[in-house]
């Protein structure tokens, strides 16, 4: 299908683990994976996007800054001409337990499409996309 | 500076000293003749060597929560409610992920949101930024021992307001803290920077205070196999013994099977040893084990399982202290009540267990001597490359992959390395990347993995090590298929 998706995980953050699942998991549901890794500026999200003329960001974030880190991301990828780009977050996204029927609205008026809490299966994102990219299995 | 296993001279400390301490404007507080006098009249039940000496000398574990939040006034009532409320034994400053970074502006930016929202915006208890007025307000604010946990592959300015500040224990190493915490941070560099966490510690030491250090046990906290996890602790407190640090915590992080986890930390504490004594260090050495740092149950009650079963481990492997859990730990950072329950469920655990060890056995036995095996393949093999030197030797060993940590986000870390449970729940290695084990050694963990493939009906390869990674998450220890 040759769709492209940039991976990586924002802002100070280390987690790996689910980074290089998620990598694993996307190459073989036939996506081409663009991992830049852990400890990502939004700059860094965007080039990546650019260079590889992506058609989804996916933004991880596990330690709970998220919700920092992913303030005005939508807004740089418009000005950098990555209108209507797809983005997908998910992880622990802010600080403690908090209603997640809040956190989601709160990320969808970022601007992000979908938002995934803790725990969240590789497939539900991977299916997700298919759908959003319109592509049939 | 070449970075080399030497004891640093007055004159090289006080050289980088003059610039660390302009890393940010707290740093033109910090006095270290001040901080000496301050240090003197920190009394016992406040010190972390004494209390962990006493605990030692007891055969009791003590446990510890980790803590951190924005603000000082939030701080203080989170430590003070975990320490009257929570029952802990030992108290902690979290740092947040910024400062961990050196990123001390930002910092700033989450104190002021966190003022506005009122709710922490950090992660963690910003030290850098609160300065040693600040820090010390946290220190008299509780009368527990204060240590400071992060994950800074730079801690040199932290190091020196919280030492300053009355915090008698700093947790981190120049391993620990840079390959599971930073993707591209030399080795070269967070050795050096350790050496002169060290050192300080160590010119404290010579002052007459007494300071301990913990060098990080369970490093990515993700099926790391014991060996290489004691590998890295032992060249560690080796690399701190060397800087004058006389009083030293060594870790581990709970990997699941009981009889592994009881043998890693007696293999821990007696190789230790072993190798201070070997290079002439005199060194008073305690352990901790850490409660299962990987994935946990969204349920609460189930997690409670897990943060028990990780409790009587600690007791039954006879550690010093246990670094506690949450039931809030799969959605990220607990409230203050969570933090509370986890450490009265933890303590109730040891309280039963108290005076129990898990008895010699065969299995245990071979377990020890498995372990010790194969951490004194990697440690010789470090030396060996270092040409005798051991920070020279590390450096070496991460870029040939003789150290090599399952998972990690670094670099300079080879990645090659693949671990998956055996069919008993013992972390084993399917791929050994350059990790230099006897054929041996090898032979027996494929061994070990055929038989659970064999179980399962399914080849041994890498779906296996996703579904250990989920599995606990799940209820289960073992990612057995269609779980």
């Amino acid at each position: 299908m040759g769709k492209t998706v940039v991976l990586g995980v924002i802002g100070a953050d280390c987690h790996a683990v689910g980074n290089k699942i998620l990598e694993r998991a996307f190459s073989d549901a036939g996506f081409n994976v663009v991992n830049i890794g852990v400890m990502c500026s939004q700059e860094e999200f965007i080039s990546a996007a650019i260079e590889t003329n992506a058609d989804a960001i996916l933004v991880s974030s596990l330690y709970g800054h998220g919700e920092i880190d992913c303030r005005g991301l939508r807004e740089k990828c418009d000005e950098a001409g990555l209108k209507n780009i797809l983005l997908y977050a998910g992880g622990n996204l802010v600080v403690g337990k908090q209603e997640w029927s809040d956190v989601e609205k709160r990320f969808k008026e970022m601007g992000f499409n979908r938002v995934y809490p803790p725990g969240t299966s590789p497939e539900v994102g991977i299916n997700d996309l298919k759908h959003d990219l319109g592509i049939e299995d | 500076m070449e970075l080399k296993n030497k004891k640093w001279t007055e004159e090289e400390f006080f050289k980088v000293r003059q610039e660390v301490l302009n890393h940010w404007p707290t740093g033109k507080d910090v006095d270290l003749e001040k901080a000496a006098e301050y240090l003197k009249k920190v009394p016992e039940h406040k010190s972390f060597p004494a209390k962990l000496k006493k605990a030692k000398e007891e055969g009791i574990t003590l446990a510890q929560p980790r803590a951190g939040v924005a603000l000082i006034e939030d701080h203080i009532n989170l430590l003070k409610y975990l320490q009257d409320v929570g029952e802990a034994d030992l108290l902690p400053s979290t740092i947040d992920s910024y400062t961990r970074q050196n990123r001390y502006n930002e910092c700033e930016i989450g104190l002021e949101e966190s003022r506005k929202a009122g709710r922490s915006m950090l992660n963690g208890f910003p030290a850098v930024n609160h300065g040693v007025e600040g820090c010390k307000r946290v220190f008299e604010a509780v009368d527990l021992p204060l240590q400071a946990r992060h994950g800074t592959p730079d801690a040199r300015l932290l190091s020196e307001i919280i030492h300053a500040s009355g915090w008698t224990s700093n947790e981190g190493g120049g391993i620990s803290y840079n390959i599971p915490y930073a993707k591209s941070v030399s080795l070269e560099k967070s050795l050096l920077d350790w050496q002169y966490c060290d050192r300080l510690v160590g010119l404290y030491e010579e002052m007459g205070i007494s300071i301990n250090r913990e060098p990080f046990g369970p490093l990515t906290g993700t099926l790391v196999p014991p060996s290489i996890s004691n590998a890295v602790a032992i060249i560690e407190g080796l690399l701190a013994a060397e800087q004058g640090v006389k009083n030293i915590t060594l870790g581990y992080g709970q990997c699941g099977n009981l009889v592994q986890d009881v043998a890693a930390m007696k293999a821990l504490e007696e190789q230790a040893n072993e190798y201070f004594k070997m290079y002439g260090y005199d060194v008073y050495l305690t352990t901790v084990f850490h409660q299962w740092m990987g994935g946990f149950p969204q349920d609460e009650a189930k997690a409670f399982g897990v943060i028990s079963w990780g409790s009587a481990t600690a007791a039954l492997a006879g550690a010093t202290k246990v670094i506690v859990k949450t039931p809030h730990e799969a959605v990220g950072i607990p409230t203050k009540e969570a933090n509370a329950q986890g450490i009265k469920a933890t303590k109730q655990t040891l309280n039963l267990l108290r005076g129990q060890r898990l008895p010699m056995s065969k299995e245990l036995e071979e377990e020890i001597k498995l372990i010790k095996m194969e951490t004194k393949c990697i440690i010789d093999k470090v030396f060996e490359v270092g040409k005798g030197d051991l920070a020279q030797g590390v450096v070496k060993a991460f870029e040939m992959g003789i150290l090599d940590i399952p998972f990690a986000p670094s670099k300079y870390n080879a990645g090659r390395i693949l671990p998956a449970r055996d069919n008993n729940g013992a972390v084993r290695i399917l791929e050994f990347g350059n990790i230099p084990f006897t054929q041996e050694i090898k032979d027996f963990h494929r061994k070990q993995l055929e038989e659970r493939a064999k179980v399962e009906k399914r080849e041994v390869g890498f779906q296996m090590v996703v579904d250990d990674i989920y599995a606990v998450g799940k209820g289960f220890l073992v990612g057995r298929p269609n779980m």
